[in-house]
């Protein structure tokens, strides 16, 4: 009787709790928390992360909860195409947080044919050509985005620095440019229109140099570049190994103005390449950095206070990551008014507003445009200069009070959105 | 261990005693589990329906690589790299020639067999260790050339596959290619079973035994060693192609070292030299990351996660574990999983007077 | 022809070579003493340079002492290994033997991942002047103390091997088992030995790869740039090994030279050595100084 009774009840409770369910959203998170690009990809995806369950806490997305599904990939194409298989199939998921360039890349046709909003930490050029119609662009990615400038653009906005920097700087005939980074779809997707706008703007390209997305010993590739008098190298990997290149560089002695790309650089990169990090040049995609005052600084402050793994200091990438929740998590409130939270009402959630920010992160997100022909959110590309004064031992928060480190804003460059640098 | 037969059951001819099935009823038996398998989907869900595909086609591979290692004893650290190729040869030959899925698969199985027998003809001069090295240097070799050959692979972008069709009919859901999957399963298997009851099939075991005797048994090494890699690459592309039609995208990043190193851990926990040995090892390997996935988010949120963060490091937990399975089997069961069913087998057949 | 670009990378090539000399030394050690392939030479390094860097940043003792005790753990850490799991194993095919020490750098390069992390991680600052020139090219001070560590690593075992009575004993035991034992020889603990010291020599290489590049998994890459070193230089030769270290470390200094200045494929420093591997054991299937075996039946 007793039995019966128990399994009559949790019937009840089940039946009661499907509508509950039906309110939740699915959405998939792809992160690399083990993998090659793991030293950004942790605070990125803690970032979207620790944002969606502050958003629930604050009651959702109109009352809806976001249900996200977190999986580790370890930066591997063939375990997210098989993740997203899983997502994709049955009860589909609404939207899905992504990361890697080689992943988000590959699954560009199965998002748009499946019809899942596809929230990408790749910014490469190749995803903001809704319709396939730029004149370099491989393939139409209608339900791909990013928040922040694409590799191609935050390089040309680097580029059109450096070629103001030389003259500033008074340096005699062409200055010479070198791409660097591993054979890889994600140090690769900037590269040509880098080389090309290098050309234009009257640099000399010089061959790539190669290293790979894990740490090593990379003096050889170091000799080769103080060998070709470089003057301005393009960093195209993750800080992990950059934080070797520039290390074997400083010591093999090569004066080179190293560019790192929005990945390549950023606190933690500082303090562990130290002294060897100061000087170089990197693209910041937000509006403010942790310790700045901005007035949506709070909401990042509340969401970091709420994070089961809470730190006293957050770096760039963790920012951004809230960002790139707090835009979907907008565009789906805007859906749920509009039809329902599904993947095209979501897309076009994405294109009501110009120039906007999602609610309470102003200042910190900087303002960003989609359309339905054009995906690139922002062209507007925050240089920043890393500054190393001192030796780095100790924790980030500390050295970056201390003013042993710090991050030097350069300038704020806006590329031109030319329609035939669309989708490349 | 002898095979047990029951009594009254003699064999008067050669050909008697080499028979696929040795008894009736472990014929029934199989075909007895195929049927259960064709009626899989009707019951199981998507996840243990991908899973079951997920063996399919890496016990296909396996299989290859026992031949190879269990039963030819050849040792070779780069399955992985054959197994990409296939996936990739598929892949180019439906997208750069046209050729249907359906005819692509065979295909790349042969191309890649042909590769792999470049590689052995050199190998067949090797033994043991140097064997071990140079296949080592060939995984190394092929996943640079496979990052490299844009022509062929995409580059590191890696390419799209279609999905497997015939005659219009595209096998695109769970529930489709589990049928494809699993009658190439069944073929694969019973030509496996089929070669090691011929004189080539003895001949492999007759290497792998002792290769002086063989050679003076009048066997040629050089062919036996060459075919063997042969079949063994067969099966491998095999494998990779009906994983490139499955997952419909094939990067350069699944043909690392570690995927190598998994094939030979499956092989060593099902049995060398065992053809079902190569099924059960590969169910275990598929198995045992999906239940470490199991039982720490069973844990997730108690004192053990926190003070271990094994959410966050399953990872590497699996990776650990896949090490670990493969030094205890070699220590504790060198014969795998096949044996360990054999004895338990024969315990009950025996019950009560096992020893 | 950019002659000091080659000579400055040629001259990286001999450092990096002899660190590679030392690793394929200790990895020959093992081979000849308890006829064990050891893929796991490179978690060696590994799992040297994280416990050393471990001590020195959590415990914040002086370096010395940091290194002692790192020694220490590895000579305990290579006894164990070998009596734990090696000596089940003996006995068994040599697949069998290869496997097991594919499965423990499997498990231990996890491990490490999982108790330190992915990133690379930098040594406190061990001296003064952290970098000197030679003949033009800027070294790295430890880089130096590596090649003289080195050098006097390889004395060292030049002199074991030769006068002590162990060094006599691992000898004779490679040289026959059975016989090494009727002599009063223990080989078991021949076999432990091997593997103490082959433990603590690559730590050493490890620590010096860690302070130079930092702490990462990339060590272990060490462990596999081995066989193209032993094939080069035999198996069975200590003196081969280093040799074979040393021409791996010019071999990929030339092919990034002439990938650099001619070739633009990009990655030829990693692959280049595995190239001349296949080839040298397709012309001579026991390596270039290995001795065939006869085998009788």
């Amino acid at each position: 009787m007793k039995l019966k009774l128990v399994l009559a009840a949790s019937a009840a409770a089940v039946a009661l709790s499907t509508p509950a369910l039906a309110q939740e959203i699915p959405v998939g998170h792809l992160a690399d928390y083990s993998g090659a690009t793991s030293d950004i990809g942790v605070p990125f995806g803690q970032g979207v992360a620790d944002a969606v369950a502050y958003l629930n806490s604050q009651g959702g997305v109109n009352g809806k909860k976001i249900d996200m599904d977190t999986v580790d990939y370890g930066y591997q194409v063939p375990r997210a195409v098989s993740q997203y298989k899983k997502w994709s199939g049955g009860d589909k998921v609404a939207a899905i947080q992504g990361w890697g360039t080689a992943d988000t890349e590959a699954l560009i046709t199965f998002v748009a044919r499946d019809e899942i909003p596809y929230f990408s930490g790749s910014y490469a050029g190749a995803l903001t050509d809704p319709n396939g119609k730029g004149e370099r662009s491989t393939k139409a990615a209608p339900y791909n985005f990013f928040y922040g400038p694409s590799y191609s653009d935050a390089l040309r906005a680097m580029l059109m620095w450096a070629a103001e920097d030389w003259k500033a700087k008074g340096g005699q005939g062409a200055p010479k440019y070198v791409h660097m980074g591993a054979n890889h779809p994600y140090p690769n997707a900037p590269k040509e229109a880098g080389e090309e706008l290098a050309k234009e703007l009257g640099f000399e390209v010089l061959p790539a140099v190669q290293f790979a997305l894990t740490p090593g010993d990379y003096t050889a590739q170091c000799l080769t570049l103080k060998d070709s008098g470089a003057n301005y190298a393009y960093l195209g990997n993750t800080a992990g190994s950059n934080i070797s290149v520039l290390k074997a560089c400083d010591t093999v002695g090569a004066d080179v103005q190293f560019l790192g790309n929005v990945w390549g650089m950023g606190e933690d990169a500082m303090k562990a390449v130290g002294s060897a990090a100061d000087g170089v040049v990197f693209p910041v995609r937000t509006g403010a950095v942790w310790g700045d005052e901005a007035p949506g600084m709070q909401t990042v402050q509340a969401i970091s206070q709420s994070s089961s793994q809470p730190q006293d200091y957050r770096s760039v990438h963790y920012i951004t990551g809230i960002c790139s929740a707090y835009y979907m998590a907008e565009a789906m409130a805007w859906a749920d008014q509009n039809g329902g939270v599904t993947g095209p009402n979501i897309k076009e959630g994405m294109y009501q507003k110009k120039d906007w920010v999602p609610a309470g992160l102003e200042g910190v997100c900087l303002p960003s445009t989609w359309t339905a022909e054009d995906h690139r959110g922002t062209t507007t590309v925050n240089l920043y200069r890393a500054r190393v004064n001192g030796p780095t031992e100790g924790a980030v928060a500390e050295l970056m009070s201390s003013d042993a480190m710090n991050l030097e804003k350069v300038t704020t460059i806006d590329v031109p959105r030319k329609p035939e640098w669309l989708g490349w | 261990m002898t095979a047990m037969t029951p009594s009254g059951d003699f064999k008067t001819t050669y050909r008697a005693d080499t028979t696929i099935f040795p008894t009736v009823t472990s014929r029934n038996f199989a075909i007895v589990g195929i049927v259960l398998l064709l009626l899989c989907p009707t019951f199981m869900d998507r996840y243990w329906l991908s899973i079951l595909i997920q063996i399919g086609y890496l016990s296909i591979a396996a299989l290859g690589l026992n031949i190879l290692v269990g039963f030819t004893g050849q040792i070779s650290i780069g399955h992985a790299a054959f197994f990409g190729f296939g996936a990739f040869a598929s892949a180019w030959f439906s997208n750069s020639f046209g050729v249907p899925v359906f005819f692509a698969v065979p295909l790349a199985g042969l191309l890649t067999t042909a590769v792999g027998m470049i590689f052995g003809l050199p190998a067949a001069r090797l033994k043991g260790l140097y064997l071990a090295i140079a296949t080592l240097a060939a995984q190394f070799i092929i996943e640079d050339f496979l990052a490299r050959a844009e022509w062929f692979t995409g580059g590191v972008a890696g390419t799209m596959a279609e999905p497997f069709s015939i005659f219009g009919f595209v096998f695109n859901t769970d529930t489709r290619y589990f049928y494809v999957v699993l009658a190439y399963m069944v073929v694969m298997y019973v030509l496996a079973t089929n070669l090691m009851r011929s004189r080539d099939g003895r001949a492999l075991v007759a290497v792998r035994d002792h290769y002086l005797s063989a050679e003076m048994m009048g066997i040629n090494l050089t062919k036996y060693r060459t075919m063997s890699f042969g079949i063994s690459s067969f099966y491998a592309g095999i494998g990779g192609a009906l994983y490139a039609h499955y997952l419909q995208f094939v990067s350069v990043e699944s043909v690392t070292i570690l995927f190598s190193i998994q094939f030979l851990g499956m092989i060593i926990i099902g049995g060398l030299g065992s053809i079902m040995g190569s099924l059960m090892g590969t169910v275990f390997m598929v198995m045992l990351p999906e239940m470490m996935t199991t039982i720490t988010q069973a844990l997730s949120g108690s004192s053990i996660d926190l003070a271990l963060g094994l959410q966050d490091n399953i990872a590497f937990l699996r990776e650990m574990a896949i090490g670990l399975v493969i030094i205890l089997f070699l220590i504790f069961e060198p014969d795998g999983l096949a044996h360990r069913w054999k004895q338990i087998k024969a315990y009950w057949k025996l019950y009560p007077f096992s020893h | 022809m950019n002659t000091s670009l080659l000579l400055q990378l040629l001259i990286n090539g001999v450092i990096v070579g002899a660190l590679y000399g030392v690793v394929a030394m200790s990895f020959v050690l093992i081979y000849k003493a308890s006829q064990v392939v050891n893929f796991a030479q490179g978690e060696f390094l590994l799992i040297g340079a994280w416990v050393c860097w471990w001590l020195l940043t959590t415990w914040q003792i002086p370096f010395i002492w940091g290194f002692l005790l790192t020694l220490a753990f590895m000579l305990i850490f290579g006894v164990a290994l070998q009596v734990i799991v090696l000596r089940p194993m003996i006995g068994e095919p040599i697949i069998s033997v290869i496997m097991v020490t594919i499965g423990l750098a499997t498990f231990f390069q996890a491990l490490m991942k999982w108790m330190f992390g992915v990133f690379a991680q930098p040594f406190p600052p061990i001296f003064e002047r952290s970098t000197i020139n030679l003949l033009g090219l800027q070294v790295q001070t430890v880089y130096i103390m590596s090649l003289l560590i080195s050098i006097v690593i390889m004395v060292g075992f030049g002199w074991f091997f030769k006068f002590s009575r162990m060094g006599l004993a691992m000898r004779a035991t490679a040289f026959n088992q059975q016989v090494a034992q009727s002599l009063g020889i223990s080989v078991r603990q021949v076999f432990a030995m091997s593997w103490a010291i082959s433990a603590m020599v690559s730590a050493v290489a490890g620590i010096v790869v860690g302070v130079v590049n930092g702490v990462s998994s990339a060590l272990s890459f060490f462990g596999i740039k081995v066989f193209p070193a032993v094939i080069l230089g035999g198996l069975d030769s200590i003196v081969g090994a280093v040799l074979g270290g040393l021409i791996v470390g010019l071999l990929e200094n030339f092919a990034h030279y002439i990938d650099s200045q001619y070739l633009h494929w990009g990655n030829m420093y990693q692959v280049a050595p595995f190239y001349v591997l296949i080839i040298i054991l397709m012309i001579k299937p026991y390596g270039l100084f290995g001795t065939k075996d006869i085998e009788r039946v």
